[in-house]
C-alpha cells in the first residue's frame, strides 16, 4: 500500500489548478486535467519519492496529462475554444505599487506569449521552482528553460517599458 | 581589463539566485562598474516581481466545489475512506466499484479509469465485458480486426475519414512507440457502437489496445474513455504524432514490408 497522498493533493488543487489554467486557458478543460492529473497521482503514488518535491511530481504529471490530451486534438482537430480566456487576473492588493490597470495589462501579455513561455512563467517565477525543477516537469534541459524564460521576461520588461 | 560579457541567461540566473558562488561573484563584481549589467539584473527581478503580481494568487476558495468533490471521491476510492462526495452526477459515475467489472487485471491506474461505462481491450486482445453485457464478437471490437480496417489503416492519413461497409472510421494518429513499432490509433463509429482504438503493423495491423461504448449506453462520455486512451498511450511511450510527409513515409514504409 502506497504512502497515502490524498491530503497533500487536496492541499495542492488550487495550485494545480492554476496551473492547468495557464496550460489550456479554459476553466472547465484545466478542472478535467486537474482531475485527471489527481487520478493518475493517486494510482501511481507508489512512484512518488519521499523527500522530493510533491507538488513538482504532480505538476509534472498534470503537464504529461496535458500533453496527451495536445496530442490528440491536435491531429483531430482543436475543438475547445481557446479564445475563451479565463479571468485569472492577479490580486492588486499583493503589490500596491502595481495598478490594476499594468496587472491587467501584463496578464494580457503573458496570455499572448506561446505556452511554452507561459508555462515556464509560472513554475519558475509564481512557484518559486529552481531551474532544474522546472526543467524535470517540462522534460527539457535546463538551457532550455533559461532560454526560454530569459526570452519571456526581456518581452516583458520591453513591453511594458513602452507603455 | 578585459570586460567580461555576461548573457541574459547568467544574468537571469544571478536575479533569481541561480548561480554558484564563484559566477555569482564574477557578476557582482561586473554589477559594480557596468551600469548595463546592473541594469539589466534589475530588469529581471523587476520581470519577476510582475509576473509574480500578475497571477492570481493560488487559494482554495478558487477550487470549484464540483471539482473539489470529484477530487475527494478519487482519494476516497483509492485510500479507502469511508466519505461520501457531496456532489452527485459526475462524481458518483466515477464511484463505480473496479471488482464490479472484472477490472482487475488491467494495471491499476487504467482500472479505474475504466470503471466507466467502457470496454477496454487489452493488449493481446482479450476482451473485458461491458456493464450488464456479454462481450460480443459482432461488437465494435470484433469489428476493429475487419480487413477492411486493417486496409484503411495503411491507406488513410491521420484526420480523415473513411466510409465502411459496417460504419464510419476516423485516423486520429500515426506515431512511434518506445520499441520504433508504428501504430494508430483511431475511431470507429459503427451501429453496434462506437470504439477507439490503437493497433500497430507488425506483418499486418494488430490492434494493442481499445475502449467501446454500446451504441445503446447513453451513460458513455467520450471524455472519460479518452482518458482511458490518454493514460494507455503514456504508459507504452507512444511518441509524437508523426504528421505529412513523415507519416506518409512511415506509411509507405509499412506497406513495402506487408
Amino acid at each position: 500500500m502506497p504512502r497515502p497522498i490524498g491530503q497533500e493533493l487536496v492541499a495542492l488543487l488550487p495550485r494545480l489548478r492554476r496551473f492547468a489554467l495557464v496550460l489550456c486557458r479554459s476553466p472547465s478543460l484545466a478542472d478535467d486535467l486537474v482531475q485527471s492529473a489527481c487520478e493518475r497521482a493517486l494510482a501511481n503514488a507508489d512512484h512518488w519519492t519521499p523527500g522530493t518535491r510533491f507538488d513538482a511530481w504532480v505538476f509534472r504529471i498534470l503537464r504529461n496529462a496535458w500533453i496527451d490530451h495536445l496530442r490528440r486534438t491536435r491531429t483531430e482537430g482543436m475543438k475547445e475554444d481557446v479564445t475563451a480566456q479565463a479571468n485569472i487576473v492577479g490580486d492588486a492588493g499583493e503589490e500596491p505599487m502595481l495598478s490594476k490597470l499594468l496587472l491587467v495589462e501584463i496578464q494580457r501579455m503573458i496570455d499572448a506569449m506561446p505556452s511554452e513561455q507561459r508555462e515556464v512563467l509560472l513554475l519558475v517565477c509564481v512557484e518559486d521552482l529552481a531551474y532544474r525543477e522546472a526543467a524535470e516537469i517540462l522534460g527539457v534541459p535546463i538551457g532550455t528553460v533559461m532560454s526560454r524564460l530569459a526570452r519571456a521576461r526581456r518581452r516583458l520588461v520591453e513591453l511594458t517599458a513602452a507603455a | 581589463m578585459a570586460q567580461l560579457h555576461f548573457n541574459d541567461e547568467i544574468l537571469m540566473a544571478f536575479a533569481d539566485g541561480e548561480l554558484d558562488e564563484q559566477v555569482a561573484a564574477s557578476v557582482e563584481k561586473a554589477m559594480s562598474s557596468d551600469l548595463d549589467v546592473a541594469r539589466r539584473i534589475a530588469e529581471f527581478l523587476r520581470s519577476r516581481h510582475l509576473v509574480r503580481s500578475a497571477f492570481p494568487s493560488a487559494s482554495a476558495s478558487d477550487v470549484p466545489s464540483e471539482l473539489l468533490a470529484a477530487v475527494q471521491a478519487q482519494i476516497d476510492r483509492f485510500e479507502g475512506h469511508a466519505a461520501q462526495p457531496e456532489t452527485p452526477g459526475k462524481v458518483q459515475k466515477l464511484q463505480t466499484p473496479r471488482h464490479a467489472l472484472g477490472l482487475d487485471m488491467l494495471p491499476l491506474g487504467w482500472a479505474l479509469a475504466a470503471s466507466l461505462a467502457a470496454i477496454a481491450v487489452a493488449t493481446g486482445g482479450y476482451l473485458v465485458g461491458q456493464r450488464g453485457a456479454e462481450p460480443s464478437l459482432s461488437g465494435p471490437i470484433a469489428q476493429l480486426a475487419a480487413p477492411e480496417v486493417r486496409r484503411a489503416l495503411s491507406e488513410t492519413p491521420s484526420g480523415q475519414d473513411r466510409d465502411l461497409p459496417f460504419g464510419r472510421m476516423r485516423v486520429i494518429s500515426t506515431f512511434r512507440m518506445a520499441d520504433g513499432s508504428l501504430c494508430r490509433e483511431f475511431k470507429l463509429e459503427a451501429a453496434s457502437g462506437s470504439s477507439e482504438a490503437v493497433a500497430c503493423r507488425d506483418r499486418d495491423w494488430t490492434v494493442r489496445f481499445a475502449v467501446a461504448s454500446g451504441a445503446t449506453n447513453d451513460s458513455y462520455v467520450p471524455s472519460d474513455g479518452a482518458d482511458l486512451m490518454a493514460g494507455y498511450l503514456q504508459d507504452v511511450g507512444a511518441g509524437a504524432p508523426l504528421v505529412g510527409a513523415e507519416e506518409i513515409e512511415a506509411l509507405s514504409g509499412a506497406r513495402r514490408r506487408k
